[in-house]
């Protein structure tokens, strides 16, 4: 069961600038490919604060923003729109792989 | 298999494009080193055609006029493979998307793809873009005359054209040299139809003010009949007048079509025209000589005799029922006795449409050498044509696309789907394409099936933007994003065959992802049940009208 669903959970994402990869910020302030270990804002002040920590470290990346989330009983945390979740956790089907010769 | 059949870069075009490709190196080396800032740099990368997407940059490529070389399409498997994971999107513009391109490698694909006479250049921004052209040109029966002539004169004029870079909106044009359009002319910015008056001199209808997106417009046509040396004078016109009236205040009504619309076609036609008057006689009125010099190099292949009728290929067609499918759907008359142009359907089973491998295109190059001159064109429904195939090799050439998954008999069928790389890959969509697209796929994969039900086009759009050509559908899928939820918009009646080029109709309330399958199920039921001697799907909605389709679609969801 989710525990908040109004969008009061953010975490703070952005592309990679070398490379385009999705990262999101941890608590140490570092830019993670792991959406797990990203740190959580947990009201809308945190999430401002969280957002000017993402831009003052925002050179090695493009154009921080906040990814509104929910969590789970246990914890887990998950971005709420299917945008940000297919950006979380990639593409939602099989892409063809370099070598294939029939899509399976 | 040297490139003699399609023009190649002379050496102002190598080094316009290599100039570019150390430009663009050194703006990617500034903005690493945090030079520039992203606002400064975005322009600039855009201008060579790599995107931001969701997960990573994308790099799209023109083919211009969807024409390659296989020695081209290689060099396309070796980018995918050495800069990306080893796969491509095919897309309807006629281009090659690469979605995991990283920036620090982009330079290095753009110089490779230099080495094969290609770019990316225009393949974004509010310039002329990418021209495209009928993928069976060059080669088919009916073709008045190869449109790639033109297609490249219109390149070289439009490529970093300094009035033009800055347009209201980006600009799209498609030309056809065959009365049965296969470009969707009517749809595009400008729409060129090269036709013979009764006098016999070969012109062009000039349609102005088509295209999809927001607001989907049928092109109007400003020019009945002009002159092919007349060409650039006449485009420079139309741009110039769109350059000074067409709306900079609000993107969504910026194109040329919102300006047709807005001052109707008759004072769209007097605006040009009077521009055309003063400028005609200028430095755009090409010589002959400069359209005989480019024609040369579009002479079509010497293609030696080959017989008409081949046993082997009769007898096959009685043995085995696949290959005779195959004749009937990918398998199109060509300008030569004894030849044909094949379809390679990137469209198998449940795959993603457009999508080919590193393997798959190296494989098609392959064949292309080995049968049809060497040559590859990219069509706007996402397949890949070959387009000088003996009749003898037929049998050869259907084996062999058959071991890359690229024979299935499905070409204008109804898992032949368009789709846009949608909310999978895509910043501006709203919902997802290639997974419906994959579930109808699944739903339609049984050829006899496919066959039974004949020509029947679905086209699916992740977004307003329409890159999946969703208004000219027969059936056209549009997905919206509501309070968060998927919901795909369904419309019928769509076209772009010539002459009845269409728009759809929406057919009522939008429907969820899990009901899509249904819902088209329905509509084939639908027409299945109503269909008259020799109708098509489009042909029955036409006589029957929506409300029976309706009725059931909606029944069943």
């Amino acid at each position: 069961m989710a525990k908040n669903l109004s969008g009061d959970l953010s975490v703070a994402s952005a592309n990679r600038l070398v490379d385009g990869v999705v990262v999101f910020l941890d608590d140490a302030g570092q830019w993670t490919t792991r959406f797990e270990r990203a740190a959580v804002a947990r009201d809308k002040r945190g999430g401002e604060i969280l957002l000017e920590r993402a831009r003052a470290e925002a050179f090695g990346v493009i154009d921080p923003f906040l990814v509104a989330v929910s969590e789970d009983d246990d914890g887990r945390i998950e971005p709420i729109s299917l945008r940000e979740k297919i950006r979380a956790s990639g593409l939602t089907f099989d892409a063809i792989a370099a070598e294939a010769v029939r899509y399976a | 298999m040297p490139d003699t059949h399609f023009y190649r870069y002379d050496d102002y075009d190598r080094t316009l494009v290599g100039e570019r490709v150390e430009q663009f190196r050194d703006q990617v080396r500034r903005r690493i080193a945090g030079e520039l800032t992203e606002e400064q740099f975005k322009p600039l990368r855009l201008t060579n055609g790599l995107y931001l997407q969701l997960h990573a940059y994308m790099l799209r490529i023109a083919i211009p006029y969807g024409t390659l070389s296989s020695r081209q399409l290689r060099k396309l498997a070796d980018i995918a493979r050495k800069y990306d994971r080893g796969y491509g999107h095919f897309t309807t513009r006629q281009n090659l998307q690469l979605n995991w391109i990283k920036l620090e490698d982009a330079p290095d694909a753009l110089a490779a793809l230099a080495e094969v006479d290609m770019h990316a250049m225009q393949t974004s921004g509010n310039c002329i873009r990418n021209v495209t052209a009928d993928h069976y040109a060059g080669a088919a029966i009916d073709e008045i005359e190869d449109p790639r002539i033109w297609c490249e004169i219109v390149r070289q004029w439009s490529t970093l054209h300094p009035e033009f870079s800055f347009l209201p909106r980006k600009f799209k044009i498609a030309i056809t040299g065959s009365p049965n359009d296969r470009a969707a002319v009517r749809v595009h910015d400008i729409g060129l139809r090269l036709w013979a008056n009764e006098a016999g001199d070969v012109g062009f209808e000039v349609i102005v003010g088509g295209g999809l997106g927001r607001t989907p417009m049928i092109g109007k046509t400003l020019r009945e009949f002009l002159p092919r040396d007349e060409l650039l004078a006449y485009l420079e016109a139309t741009l110039r007048v769109y350059n000074r009236y067409g709306r900079r205040d609000n993107l969504y009504k910026a194109r040329i079509k919102i300006l047709v619309h807005e001052i109707g076609a008759e004072k769209m036609r007097e605006e040009v025209e009077a521009e055309y008057a003063a400028i005609k006689d200028g430095a755009l009125k090409l010589p002959v000589e400069t359209i005989e010099a480019i024609a040369r190099q579009f002479a079509p292949p010497a293609l030696p005799h080959r017989a008409a009728v081949v046993a082997e290929v009769e007898g096959l067609k009685l043995e085995d029922r696949d290959f005779a499918l195959w004749l009937k759907s990918n398998v199109a008359p060509h300008r030569m006795a004894g030849y044909r142009i094949v379809t390679a359907s990137l469209k198998p089973a449940g795959a993603p449409p457009g999508d080919a491998s590193a393997v798959q295109m190296e494989g098609v190059a392959d064949i292309a050498d080995a049968y049809s001159q060497g040559e590859i064109r990219v069509s706007h429904e996402q397949n890949l044509v070959l387009p000088h195939v003996a009749v003898e090799d037929l049998p050869a050439v259907w084996r062999a696309l058959g071991r890359l998954g690229f024979a299935e008999a499905n070409v204008g069928k109804i898992t032949d789907i368009i789709a846009c790389p949608g909310l999978d890959y895509c910043a501006l969509a709203n919902a997802r394409s290639i997974p419906v697209a994959q579930r109808i796929s699944n739903h339609f994969a049984g050829l006899a099936r496919q066959h039974d039900i004949g020509d029947l086009k679905i086209k699916i759009s992740g977004c307003i933007n329409a890159c999946g050509h969703h208004h000219v559908g027969h059936i056209g899928i549009l997905g919206v994003d509501k309070n968060g939820v998927e919901l795909y918009q369904l419309s019928l009646g769509g076209d772009v065959d010539f002459g009845k080029t269409a728009i759809g109709a929406i057919l009522g309330p939008a429907v969820t992802a899990d009901k899509v399958v249904e819902a088209v199920d329905a509509m084939v039921h639908t027409y299945l049940d109503n269909r008259g001697d020799g109708e098509r799907f489009v042909d029955t909605y036409r006589r029957i009208g929506a409300q029976p389709f309706k009725e059931r679609v909606y029944a069943a969801v």
